[in-house]
């Protein structure tokens, strides 16, 4: 009878809301409303049927052996238990997930070390007071004048002034 | 003939000045490209130009001389300098000059009236530029801060998935539990229901009899009761009654 019971991990759901984005509130939601009613479901259903008072019906029920054959009958009955198949799905997609969270959090970190770079590279940059134009264009590529496209000032389209 | 002494004099002097003088332009002495290994980074250029006194002339000027000839020896050198000029009339008055005093005049005193307004104006126009580019690189550094905090917070949030999958797990394991329950529970209903309803056959059958008996026997008592036997007991019944009724009467 325990066998069947895989123990129910406690899922600490204050946590798990802080961790959750805001565009997938909503799923969070239901899961979460999903849980709450299998756990009162669950809740309202005894553990154990109670026990049948087999003496009380052999002594009330006048047809022979009747009760003795149903007690027979009931105590070699066993019950099935439902068969788990969602459980190996879970686990296969608990190991996609975290391949695809590791890629994810590897690309992640590469963004994270070129803004760092930037970051860097702004912050170490000459105060505007003292640039050139020169130093400027260094320091901002977007900014150089194109002097072989536009021989002629301002050396950028007129579209661009 | 002390002119030609002087003339001939200067440009010894010249040569003999220390270079950094020469330079005119800095404030401060500075060896450029001396050694090997140039000033780096090279320090900003200075804001303001050398200092000078009339305008024209540099204040390394007077410093240099001032040794020698104290505070009043430039002063005698120009004065000297421009006396010569005239009186040997090396430098000609002629309407040019006239014209030039007047020109000079009119620029000095517009410079010196409207300078400072115009120098204020071009400054803040330099400004409002600095301060433009000051904000987008301020506003380019805070984006990539924020950028870099959400990033962070993204890599902290794909950390929670192993909430999500306990509590689907959890979910299946539930409704598992749940089944089993009920079904146990439904066996047990249908073994009890069929049980009692063969008690409650049997009581309803056994209440049935009873009834029935008693109707019958009724029945057949009141049947076997014959008019004979009604005239006797109505007759007794009234003796008796009689008999209650004296005995009540004493009582009372």
């Amino acid at each position: 009878m325990a066998g069947r019971r895989a123990a129910l991990k406690a899922v600490d759901w204050a946590a798990f809301a802080e961790r959750v984005p805001p565009n997938q509130r909503a799923m969070f939601n239901a899961l979460k409303t999903r849980n709450d009613a299998l756990t009162a479901r669950l809740a309202a259903l005894p553990e154990k049927p109670p026990a049948i008072d087999w003496a009380f019906y052999k002594a009330n029920v006048a047809k022979a052996g009747m009760v003795d054959e149903f007690q027979k009958k009931f105590s070699a009955l066993k019950v099935p238990e439902p068969v788990d198949t969602q459980t190996a799905k879970i686990d296969a997609q608990e190991k996609e997930t975290a391949e695809s969270t590791a890629e994810y959090i590897q690309a992640s970190k590469a963004r994270i070390a070129q803004y760092e770079q930037e970051l860097q590279k702004l912050k170490s940059m000459i105060p505007f007071e003292q640039m050139t134009y020169e130093d400027l264009s260094e320091a901002f590529p977007e900014t150089k004048l194109n002097k072989e496209k536009y021989p002629y000032w301002p050396h950028k389209s007129i579209a661009d002034l | 003939m002390l002119s030609r002494l002087v003339l001939r004099a200067a440009p010894a002097a010249l040569r003999a000045l220390p270079p950094p003088v020469a330079v005119g332009v800095l404030h401060t002495t500075r060896t450029l490209h001396t050694t090997q290994q140039s000033l780096a980074p090279v320090p900003p250029l200075p804001e303001k130009g050398g200092e000078v006194r009339h305008g024209l002339i540099p204040e390394e000027f007077f410093q240099f001389l001032y040794p020698k000839t104290g505070v009043t020896g430039p002063y005698m050198l120009g004065t000297g300098l421009l006396l010569y000029l005239l009186s040997k009339e090396i430098y000609v008055v002629n309407h040019e000059t006239a014209a030039a005093a007047c020109i000079l005049t009119v620029i000095v005193y517009a410079i010196k009236k409207f300078g400072p307004d115009v120098a204020a104006f071009a400054d803040k126009l330099n400004e409002e530029k600095m301060a433009t580019a000051l904000a987008m690189k301020n506003e380019a550094v805070q984006s990539l801060q924020t950028a870099i905090e959400d990033e962070k917070k993204e890599q902290w949030r794909a950390e929670g998935r192993s909430y999500l999958f306990d509590a689907k797990r959890n979910n299946v394991a539930m409704l598992l539990e749940a089944n089993y329950r009920e079904r146990l529970l439904m066996v047990y209903n249908e073994v009890k229901k069929r049980l009692d309803y063969q008690v409650a056959m049997q009581t309803l059958k056994r209440q049935k009899e009873q009834d029935h008996m008693i109707q019958w026997v009724e029945r057949n008592v009141v049947q076997s009761i014959t008019p004979q036997q009604q005239k006797e007991s109505i007759a007794k019944c009234i003796l008796d009654l009689k008999a209650l009724s004296k005995s009540a009467h004493a009582a009372v």
